[in-house]
């Protein structure tokens, strides 16, 4: 088997985000940045079914310098290569770009059998990509899967997945793109074996300069801020006041005995009368 | 070239229109449609569908197109993409819209790959431009921010949005059907549905929820999260889960809300023994009430809420719960 996973670095989840100067992106000043935590659960994956098939897991992601580490956090849980689309503007660029550049650099990749990668960025909050990459490669896919079993002899991988109102479980031939979802697995952490491997596994560049937009139906602009389809033009913090009423009890003591079923009857008249929402 | 707008209809796994359907033809009723200038049409996809067209006109819809194919009767990504793509390429739309649903992300990304649209999912805001180009409003990072993202001059624009964002709202057209068909084969379609299972549970879907209970790690365990279910089937509400929970295992992955679960938007919340991490607000900070019951006074979530008590969550929820029930059954 081989198998690609697509893989973004993302600021961690505790992270504090901060609007930039400019006004339209954020300011990476103190962001601690991680594998997208979605990205974990498919290159866990991908090393299992290695694991337990044989075969060859490539990582493919497309950023600007700092996201060579979150491709060494991958090669050290177990990948065996990575390349590295690399460039600044990459870290505005928007999904379609994206999705046209991943498609095109995965071709270069070679034959495959499987494209694994998270649901969603956690920090774009959008799991188009993937999805976009394989309509590009003309392969099916199957989107936030919770079970994978693969079967190499029939070609096909069996999935899981939710839905509103319940579950499905289905087939899809080889190859084909899963996007991963929380409880497919827990991913490990590199050992430091492992970390010491990966300092020597192969992790190829891939600049801006060897891209042909043009051939991709791309302008070169649309790398940065300018976007190929999208142009995000404002950020900010949304600010939602809270009522901040504290019910008997609270930043005292907890509320006892007698004084609970007051505190219930207290919240159940605000929530009606105050906020109005029941 | 078109000024239509499209809302493509959303689902239930029992053939229903969704709500969120009659959300984004209300508010693309309401903010688009006039600015525009062109027709707000509905579109069906499915297998006997036509009967749902009255149902996208009463809330706005001026036309429905129908594609009625026997392999679009279940849900696959590749039929529906097709089926969508070729019908843009054949009205050329200005914009498409569907809900922000596990199908609507699905097939929307393939769809507009097809077509070369750009795409936006989980709108909270549409408006145009002076220009009449789409612009919305979407959170990153979960609820941590918002942007202002403005679609470039490539039609047609296409967007999911949030479900229970937008109100919907019953318009005074009828809408004209439209008939129309796709060029589909069976070989078109490669994922196989094996198998549907059906959720026991009557509680509404978390992600289309009006209100939600949530418990944390302070339940202690599986089986004190009856305590969480009481207080939720009393409210009619949804039943979440902190990642604290989760990961403690007292609650399955489904339930857990924040950043690295389900975002949610619904009407009241109720986080019950959950501290109020940064996370765990990136999935529900944008609820429009919230209420906290934790027995640390110190939690942050009382610096965050609407309305707090603090008490130890086993005392304070069962009498909650009669009041809850007492007073709903009132109504």
């Amino acid at each position: 088997m081989r198998i690609v996973v697509i893989v973004r670095q993302t600021p961690d989840t505790e992270a504090k985000i901060k609007v930039a100067s400019s006004g339209n992106t954020i300011d990476p000043e103190g962001i601690k940045w991680i594998v997208n935590p979605y990205d974990e659960f498919a290159i866990e994956e991908a090393i299992r079914i290695k694991e337990k098939l044989g075969g060859e897991v490539v990582l493919i992601t497309m950023g600007p310098a700092r996201c060579a580490e979150a491709l060494r956090t991958g090669l050290a849980m177990g990948a065996d290569s990575a390349v590295h689309v690399k460039d600044d503007s990459f870290a505005f660029t928007d999904p379609y770009a994206i999705s046209k550049v991943l498609a095109n650099e995965i071709k270069h990749i070679g034959e495959f059998n499987l494209i694994l990668t998270g649901k969603k960025m956690i920090d774009e909050e959008t799991g188009q990509i993937g999805i976009h990459v394989a309509e590009d490669l003309g392969i099916p896919h199957v989107a936030i899967v919770t079970k994978l079993e693969i079967n190499p002899d029939q070609k096909k991988a069996t999935c899981q997945k939710e839905i509103e109102g319940g579950q499905v479980i289905l087939d899809v031939p080889l190859p084909a793109l899963i996007t991963c979802e929380r409880g497919l697995n827990e991913p490990r952490y590199a050992s430091l074996p492992g970390i010491m491997k990966a300092k020597k596994k192969p992790l190829k560049e891939v600049t801006l300069d060897s891209i042909d937009a043009g051939a991709l139906g791309l302008t070169k602009e649309a790398f940065g801020l300018g976007g190929a389809r999208l142009k995000t033009v404002a950020y900010r913090i949304p600010q939602i006041e809270r009522r901040l009423k504290l019910i008997k009890g609270t930043k005292q003591d907890m509320v006892k005995n007698n004084e609970i079923v007051e505190a219930s009857g207290e919240l159940i008249k605000l929530l009606r009368e105050d906020a109005k929402v029941i | 070239m078109s000024d239509e707008i499209w809302v493509v209809a959303d689902l239930t796994i029992d053939g229903n229109v969704r709500k969120v359907t009659l959300e984004a033809l209300s508010e693309a009723r309401r903010k688009l449609a006039g600015k525009l200038g062109g027709q707000l049409c509905g579109v069906l996809l499915g297998s006997g569908v036509s009967g749902l067209a009255p149902e996208l006109g009463k809330y706005g819809a001026e036309k429905v197109y129908v594609i009625n194919n026997k392999l679009l009767k279940d849900y696959t990504p590749e039929g529906y993409a097709i089926a969508l793509s070729d019908l843009i390429k054949r009205h050329n739309p200005a914009i498409v819209i569907t809900g922000n649903t596990s199908v609507g992300q699905d097939f929307f990304p393939r769809t507009a790959a097809r077509v070369g649209a750009g795409l936006t999912l989980d709108a909270v805001d549409l408006d145009l431009t002076d220009d009449k180009r789409l612009k919305v409003q979407r959170y990153k990072y979960s609820a941590k921010s918002i942007t202002t993202v403005e679609f470039l001059d490539n039609r047609p624009m296409m967007t999911t949005i949030r479900p229970n964002v937008f109100k919907p709202e019953e318009g005074s057209k009828a809408g004209e059907v439209v008939n129309e068909s796709v060029d589909l084969k069976p070989e078109h379609i490669v994922t196989k549905i094996v198998e549907v299972k059906r959720k026991q549970s009557e509680r509404p879907e978390l992600t289309e929820a009006e209100r939600i209970v949530s418990g944390g790690r302070g339940l202690g365990s599986e089986e004190n999260f009856k305590y969480i279910f009481e207080l939720a089937d009393a409210f009619g509400a949804a039943a979440g889960a902190s990642r604290a929970a989760v990961d403690s295992g007292y609650a399955p992955f489904e339930m857990q809300v924040g950043q690295t679960g389900k975002v949610v938007s619904p009407v009241l919340y109720v986080a019950v023994a959950i501290s109020g991490s940064i996370q765990h607000f990136a999935g529900m900070g944008s609820s429009k009430v919230i209420v906290a019951i934790n027995k640390d006074p110190e939690a942050p979530i009382f610096q965050k809420c609407d309305y707090g008590i603090c008490g130890d969550l086993f005392e304070v929820l069962p009498p909650l719960t009669e009041e809850v029930k007492k007073l709903l059954a009132q109504q």
